[in-house]
């Protein structure tokens, strides 16, 4: 219930932040989401920062030198489009750090098995990638030609398909075995 | 296009969740159509198989590289509905769990790339296979590349217009589409080229066996 309640909370604080136009009032909202952080603001602050560092400089130092070229800068504009990303993104982080996802959509067990296999699956194919990658690049001395490096990506693309085709076989049957998608007889439904 | 929340307005965000809302109740109808129990598995792998291509790296001229997308591979082997139900999770795992992108932008970016980018790319293979099967998969990458470019880069450059203060000041996203369209959609022509030999080599391996 409580994770559900901060996810409906998350959702009116996101609303709120791209209704809400005044730097002071974004401000008061960025100031009232690191005191609900407590002791780990500053860490998720980091997080939020580097997220949203390489999106947020391009779009600013884009504006500033458009509008010193158009003699148009407005100091108001920078300053709120930065507080409302950095207070949403900062949110995000606060949201993933306090949520448990899995947890949060219990009322709901088809999203709950789905989101529990994705992200086991997730953790398997990048392990995954990450050993073809590495594999690759001890058996080689030089950079690859362009050819070759389009033959390895490939490749490795294929091998993850295998892989994909495999395991949801595997995972269909072994969901099966535990009786998952058998009708809910009188047992089942005692219980 | 990793765009993060803040960015688009309330009048953009609002009215593509309730679109988004509409395809993704009508991707699971097709989905639960087409699947029998092994529905769950499959999609929780393409997920997480579409999660991984989108690391898989694009050599470009000069030895750099950049990440693929793969929107054009699941949509030939996969179909568009499917692909548009697999980046979606995707999209939302990314935001939610990994911190990538935002919730604001996420039913732009899974109505453009799931959903326009997969229908973009099977048109394409379906329409230019009949000349040359191999012309049909470039077409498939580049488009699955190219349209939700233009699409992101369009969203993204009417933000002045409809969302501004009394003194014309834009509220979310600065530039117009003369700056979004040139600087968003000119990069992905180039990308677009690496994901249709990305997609002919793939799918091609896939058919060979």
């Amino acid at each position: 219930m409580r994770d559900r309640l901060l996810l409906i909370g998350y959702a009116a604080a996101v609303i709120a932040a791209t209704s809400v136009h005044d730097p002071r009032w974004l401000a008061a909202g960025l100031v009232l989401a690191l005191l609900a952080a407590g002791r780990d603001a500053p860490r998720l602050l980091r997080r939020t920062l580097l997220a949203m560092l390489a999106f947020s400089a391009v779009v600013s130092v884009g504006y500033v030198v458009a509008g010193l070229l158009a003699g148009n800068l407005n100091p108001e504009y920078l300053i709120r489009i930065n507080i409302r990303v950095c207070l949403l993104t900062f949110l995000t982080s606060l949201l993933v750090a306090r949520v448990d996802f899995l947890r949060a959509l219990n009322f709901w067990p088809a999203a709950s098995y789905l989101a529990t296999l994705i992200l086991s699956q997730v953790v398997t194919f990048r392990r995954l990638f990450d050993e073809l990658r590495q594999a690759a690049d001890s058996r080689r001395l030089r950079r690859l030609p362009l050819r070759e490096g389009y033959a390895q990506s490939a490749g490795a693309a294929v091998h993850l398909f295998d892989k994909a085709e495999r395991t949801s076989g595997e995972i269909a049957l072994a969901m099966r075995s535990r009786g998952f998608f058998a009708p809910a007889g009188p047992d089942a439904r005692r219980h | 296009m990793h765009v993060p929340d803040g960015f688009l307005s309330p009048q953009t965000y609002v009215p593509a969740y309730a679109l988004a809302a509409g395809a993704w109740a009508y991707a699971a109808r097709t989905l639960q159509r087409r699947l029998d129990e092994t529905l769950l598995p499959r999609l929780a792998v393409l997920c997480a198989l579409g999660f991984v291509l989108m690391s898989v790296m694009l050599p470009l001229p000069g030895g750099t590289s950049v990440h693929a997308s793969g929107i054009g591979i699941l949509a030939v082997v996969f179909g568009p509905w499917i692909t548009f139900a697999a980046v979606s999770l995707v999209l939302l795992l990314q935001a939610l769990v990994f911190g990538a992108g935002g919730i604001t932008v996420l039913p732009v970016n899974a109505l453009a790339m799931g959903l326009a980018g997969s229908a973009a790319a099977c048109l394409g293979y379906r329409l230019l296979r009949r000349v040359d099967e191999r012309a049909g998969l470039f077409a498939a990458g580049w488009l699955a590349t190219v349209l939700p470019a233009v699409l992101v880069a369009g969203v993204l450059g009417v933000q002045p217009a409809i969302a501004h203060t009394a003194d014309g000041q834009p509220l979310f996203f600065p530039f117009g589409l003369s700056v979004t369209l040139p600087a968003v959609v000119v990069p992905h022509l180039i990308l677009g080229v690496g994901e249709g030999l990305l997609t002919i080599l793939v799918v091609s391996f896939l058919r060979r066996r």
